[in-house]
């Protein structure tokens, strides 16, 4: 097929293009080798699972099932095509070459082959037309990478399919035994109508051949230089997809005497893991598809912060790479220092947007941490240059003086239960759970009317509990979130402390925040309780009879499912259940579940000022008043509060009433 | 040889300030239960003649320093004649307002005569013949009874408002003595250079002693001009919640509240404000806190110490007008 | 440019204070202390103009017990550069001439160009020691400042001194005592950065001894005000929400202002 010379310059061109595809994966690889250590190993059969199910079975991309099933196509059609383009490469250096050696079961993959080459068309051409005439918003970054793969893929299939068919006109003997090879057959049936001769079917074909393997050689090298990347990253970044509880952020060392610098700076600060994520992300969207703040115009959008990390990781490359002995005394001078990360390739504004809702990794299809890496420069600006937003200044002082945000005076924490006559531990040691009250339901009014709520559950239904009183401090979480990691463990070692004190062995919790920090965070510092939600023991008491409530239906609700309970530690069923059996009719939200909105308080800014764009509670309360119901149910003290000022904010405080599902349920409780 | 009570009578532009006479009355209290003679002390620029009114109140003598460089109170000056007049007068006793100015002098003098300063004292007494002072601590969670007992004068200013002032008596009148004040312009090392009072008659709401807020329930910027009569009427700052900050009501540096200015006036009147705990953060050591609004089950009505549920639009101009008429009279 | 700071340990404001019983004393066992807030400005300001000068020292002297370490630490963790610590069971009780003397003497050894200070303590609110430390050095002071400019040559400074109604502009010579008010600037946050590097700056301690104060000048002994009881002010009645019309109501708030509350 090809003479000498041909064979030469395929040589020569697979050389070059597996050249430039090594360096350019080698000086991915030495960049991945800086990041720091992070053991990932463990697990191997859960990782392999998750491999399979994504990978394989493209799983999580399937949650948009159109484009996911498009995308599907290409990717095994992809997958289907390797052995065909080795076929192609071998045929190129060996005439007659057959990676089947004639066996039957080449007929089978060939027609397979047929197939996909078709699928695949049809599936890159659904997504252009996705990109470039929808235009989706989670699409916002212009990308000529895309056009350059659309076309690429495109020019693949249809030089495959075109070639076959110049090759079958040419031979039609064996075009018969193809049978499977339809559409290659049906373009030669053509093909041969038009009266070409021997020699011009031949041209056509080697065009064809030379066009598909000079693409496919050019995208070898396209690969690694581009967002694609992902092809050889998201496999990897899936087997690798974190383990731990979703909950728990990454604790910090901070006793390590050789440890320069706290949180990430620089880029090389972050972990191998974080470096892999970079290369995997193939700029969907989803994650901005579904950021608050991105979705009230803030100028965080985790897609981009990603991307750029990826670009920046990219461009300071070589400089990382170099060897001090490499630089010359000249350069080093007057070279500018490696720029840190937060303020300069992340803005400030940016970082403190973000409210933690985990809404971008949870719908992330291929395990890209986003959130995380946020509060790890977060914790660089409060630890190491204590620069954020002035009002963390009060909120810091207050926690640290007074253990709660708004800095009320400790030995007042008990003073909400005085008259429900509600016991502290130490009283009452043989307790069968510790209700931990939190900040919010010890000092704020409102709130102090879900913990005497629950207190009437609680003992409705005949149990043994205390609180710690004046010994419970602020779980920590929003010092945490905000990036001041010296303080959170503070408190948290603290708190472990005078758990211990008390051998507390079960715990139960109103507030999100402290019921995943108490759960998720707390084992790390040896605090190891079996830790649940109040929606979870309300539902534990009903099922077991413990609490009956009054028959009859109540009417409509709306239930808000919170961040910390809902995509953190996955609690959907049970908050909705106990609205059911308290004969509500519950409406459904676009956004609920996993795709909830953040009610905007998490992350530590219940404790900001929010100045730049919309309020994200009110474009909450739109979505959820649109549904003209006139009962929001919620089982978060933040998340009711921001409900209620929302509501007021948009005048709507007198038509629509919020309640914690503590209030509606020990309202609702039957004498027994 | 110690004997009787000295007052500093502090005077503003050639007033005595109510706190002065206050002094003046509780010092001549005072000399009367130590069977003592009162003076007073008048430093200033311009103030020749005023020192004969105190007589009314009580004094006996009055000393009178008068310089065109004492005009503005500036520790070495004033600290300088007050010192003088100590030095000749010898008193057991020495009483000023706890003013800016009281609270300075009041200090500096007693370094400078090695002696004890009681300051911003609610009440005085006499024990065996010492001064027993009651000033509050810990901001006034804890009231402290103080004595001078082994040194001369006992210092002591009085915080204003607390002591009554006695119905002066215009057929007593005092022996006016002129003190030259043979001021140098070496000593006075620090000096007034401009005084800038603030914008408009407005206060500055750090440090204001009244404060008039609104919340969410004034309803708009205009509406704001109720609290700007009310606040006029008793000398006070505006200052507004988060709530009418965020509508563009009021701009921000007038937010009070965990993310705007903690702010510790005597009097906090909140109108159409619901108390969330952010705001309460805030103004909660405020003294004295009255609320209006029309919910009666707004938390702030668990902080105030005078609640009024009702309609702020028809209660703050009644406040206002009532205000006017109780401080006319004063 | 050399800065001393002078700096108080005293109980949070939202402590819960109690007396302790037959003693003139509170219950500090149960009580969270902090660095006065009135010298966390002073410290800031210090800083500020150290940071602006691009050059100088801040040393931050404090008197008090064992536990006013932290508050020291606290300062240097700002980003002071060393403390001076008054310690001594002698020195305990001083009232503010006696404080103010062993900080003269504590300041004799070191050169200073300004003193700053809080404008008062918010445990005694004497608002007394800066304005009497003054005196006995024998230098200026402006006290309740809340702006600060120091001239090039650093031989004066312009502070704006809050009075009644006004802000007075004043003109003082250095070295001088300058006091802090509210409002002078916002103290910054600790870094954990400043935490661990404060751990290795130098405190030095000073006994009255040390300070060359006779028995007679220290604490109690030294004080020229004793404090004789203490007492608990009348509990802060029941909130009340006035009844009757709100019309009514408002003139008998009024009334209740001027006559119960006497604030008006």
């Amino acid at each position: 097929m090809l003479g000498v010379g041909g064979k030469i310059m395929l040589v020569l061109c697979i050389g070059v293009s597996v050249g430039l595809f090594l360096k350019a994966i080698v000086f991915r690889w030495r960049l991945l080798r800086l990041g720091k250590s992070e053991p990932r190993f463990d697990h191997v059969g859960r990782r392999l699972l998750n491999f399979f199910l994504n990978v394989l079975f493209q799983k999580s991309v399937f949650e948009r099932p159109l484009p996911g099933l498009m995308h599907a196509l290409v990717f095994w059609g992809f997958l289907v095509f390797l052995l065909a383009t080795i076929n192609h490469v071998g045929e190129g250096l060996s005439e007659g070459f057959s990676i089947f050696f004639g066996a039957r079961i080449g007929t089978y993959y060939w027609g397979l082959v047929e197939i996909f080459a078709l699928l695949v068309l049809l599936g890159i051409l659904a997504l252009a037309f996705r990109r470039y005439v929808l235009k989706p918003d989670c699409l916002t970054l212009p990308s000529n990478e895309s056009a350059v793969i659309i076309v690429l893929i495109t020019i693949l299939m249809v030089t495959y399919l075109l070639g076959e068919a110049f090759r079958m006109a040419m031979e039609p003997t064996e075009a018969q035994a193809d049978q499977f090879r339809f559409a290659g057959a049906w373009i030669a049936h053509g093909l041969a109508r038009t009266g070409l001769s021997e020699s011009a079917l031949n041209v056509g074909f080697l065009t064809c051949w030379w066009l598909h393997i000079l693409a496919i050689l050019f995208f070898l090298v396209y690969i690694p230089n581009s967002k694609h990347m992902h092809l050889l990253a998201c496999p990897f970044n899936e087997f690798f997809l974190s383990l731990k509880p979703k909950g728990e952020l990454a604790t910090l060392d901070l006793e390590d005497e050789a440890a320069e610098s706290f949180g990430v700076a620089k880029i090389n600060e972050f972990t191998w893991k974080d470096l892999l994520d970079l290369y995997s992300c193939i700029e969907c969207g989803r994650c901005q598809d579904n950021c608050p703040a991105h979705l009230t115009d803030k100028p965080l959008s985790p897609k981009e912060v990603i991307v750029d990390l990826k670009h920046h990781l990219l461009e300071i490359g070589p400089r990382l790479l170099q060897k001090p002995g490499e630089v010359s005394a000249d350069a080093q001078q007057t070279e500018e220092p490696v720029p840190t990360l937060p303020g300069n390739v992340i803005s400030n504004d940016t970082l403190w947007a973000c409210t933690t809702c985990r809404a971008c990794v949870e719908h992330c299809p291929i395990c890209i941490e986003q959130m995380p890496k946020i509060v790890d420069m977060r914790r660089y600006l409060v630890l190491m240059e204590s620069s954020f937003p002035p009002e963390a200044v009060t909120v810091f002082k207050n926690m640290e003086t007074n253990s709660n945000p708004w800095g009320i005076g400790w030995a007042e924490r008990g003073n909400w239960a005085k008259e429900l006559g509600v016991k502290k531990i130490g009283d009452n040691p043989d307790a069968e759970i510790l209700f931990w009250v939190g900040c919010s339901g010890a000092f704020d009014e409102r709130n102090k009317k879900v913990s005497a709520a629950l207190v009437k559950i609680m003992k409705a239904a005949g149990i043994n509990f205390a609180i710690l009183g004046e010994e419970e401090k602020c779980c920590g979480d929003s010092a945490r979130r905000l990036g001041n990691e010296y303080l959170f463990q503070m408190m948290a070692q603290e708190n472990v402390e005078t758990l211990n004190k008390y051998k507390v062995k079960r715990i139960v919790a109103t507030c999100p925040h402290g019921f995943n920090t108490l759960k998720n965070e707390y084992p790390r510092f040896g605090g190891n309780y079996e830790v649940v939600h109040h929606t979870q023991l309300i539902m534990d008491l009903l099922r077991q009879g413990r609490i009956r409530l009054k028959n009859g239906s109540s009417g409509g609700v709306v239930y808000h499912d919170s961040c910390y309970l809902g995509r953190y530690n996955d609690i959907y069923d049970e908050p909705r259940e106990a609205l059911k059996t308290a004969g509500l009719a519950i409406t459904p939200l676009e956004r609920q579940y996993r795709t909830s909105l953040c009610c905007g308080a998490g992350g530590g800014r219940m404790w900001l000022e929010e100045t730049i764009g919309t309020r994200i509670n009110e474009m909450r309360i739109k979505e959820i008043t649109d549904t003209n119901v006139d009962l929001i149910a919620t089982a978060c003290p933040f998340c009711l509060t921001m409900m209620e000022d929302g509501l007021k904010e948009l005048n709507k405080a007198e038509s629509v009433r919020t309640r914690d599902l503590a209030e509606i349920v020990a309202e609702k409780l039957a004498e027994s | 040889m110690a004997n009787g009570v000295l007052v500093f009578a502090e005077q503003r532009e050639g007033k005595f300030r109510k706190v002065a006479l206050e002094a003046v009355s509780e010092g001549k209290r005072l000399a009367d239960k130590i069977g003592a003679e009162l003076s007073a002390a008048v430093i200033g620029s311009g103030v020749e003649n005023i020192g004969g009114l105190l007589g009314a109140y009580g004094a006996a003598k009055v000393y009178v320093v008068d310089d065109a460089a004492l005009d503005n109170y500036a520790p070495d000056g004033y600290a300088k004649a007050l010192t003088r007049i100590v030095k000749d007068t010898e008193p057991t006793i020495l009483l000023m307002g706890c003013t800016s100015t009281g609270r300075d002098l009041g200090a500096k003098m007693a370094a400078r005569l090695a002696t004890g300063l009681a300051a911003d004292c609610t009440a005085l007494d006499i024990k065996d013949g010492k001064l027993v002072a009651t000033r509050p601590m810990y901001a006034g969670k804890v009231m402290a009874e103080v004595t001078c007992p082994d040194s001369m004068p006992q210092i002591a200013t009085i915080r204003p408002n607390v002591f009554s002032v006695e119905e002066p008596d215009k057929t007593k009148s005092a022996e006016v003595i002129k003190v030259a004040a043979e001021m140098s312009p070496d000593e006075l090392r620090t000096r007034v250079r401009e005084v800038i009072k603030a914008a408009g008659g407005a206060v500055d709401l750090t440090e204001a002693q009244i404060i008039v807020s609104g919340g969410r329930g004034m309803g708009g910027a205009e509406q704001f001009k109720v609290l700007e009569e009310l606040a006029a009427v008793l000398g006070a700052a505006v200052g507004a919640s988060r709530s009418a900050v965020d509508a563009g009501w009021r701009d921000h540096q007038f937010q009070v509240g965990q993310t705007g200015k903690t702010v510790s006036p005597v009097l906090y009147i909140a109108c159409g404000i619901s108390g969330a705990i952010q705001h309460l953060a805030g103004m909660k050591t405020s003294k004295v806190i009255v609320a209006v609004n029309k919910d009666p089950e707004a938390p702030i009505f668990k902080v105030a110490d005078y609640g009024i549920v009702g309609d702020l639009f028809e209660v703050v101009p009644i406040l206002s007008e009532e205000a006017k008429k109780l401080l006319a009279e004063q | 440019m050399n800065i001393v700071v002078l700096v108080k340990q005293v109980p949070d404001t939202e402590a819960k204070i109690e007396i302790k019983p037959g003693t003139a004393d509170i219950v500090t066992e149960t009580i969270t202390y902090v660095v006065n807030p009135y010298d966390e400005y002073a410290v800031e300001e210090a800083l500020r103009i150290k940071e602006k000068r691009g050059e100088g020292e801040v040393t931050v002297v404090g008197m008090g017990p064992d536990k006013a370490t932290e508050a020291l630490r606290t300062c240097l963790a700002m980003g002071g550069d060393k403390a001076v610590h008054l310690k001594d069971d002698a020195l305990e009780g001083s009232d503010a001439y006696a404080t103010a003397l062993a900080l003269s003497k504590a300041l004799e050894g070191l050169p200073y160009d300004l003193i700053l200070c809080g404008k008062q303590a918010v445990d005694d609110d004497n608002a007394a020691v800066g304005i009497e430390l003054a005196e006995l050095l024998g230098v200026p002071h402006v006290a309740v400042v809340t702006k600060i400019e120091i001239s090039d040559d650093k031989t004066s400074a312009v502070c704006h001194r809050e009075v009644e109604g006004a802000s007075e502009v004043v003109e003082t010579p250095l070295p001088a005592v300058i006091t802090a008010q509210k409002g002078l600037n916002e103290p910054r946050y600790a870094s954990l950065k400043g935490i661990m590097t404060a751990k290795r700056k130098p405190i030095d301690t000073k006994d009255a001894a040390g300070l060359g104060l006779s028995p007679e000048q220290a604490g109690q002994q030294g004080s020229k005000i004793k404090v004789v009881s203490l007492s608990s002010p009348p509990a802060r009645a029941e909130g009340k929400i006035v009844p009757g019309e709100p019309a009514d109501a408002a003139r008998e708030v009024i009334k209740l202002l001027r006559e119960e509350a006497k604030v008006i």
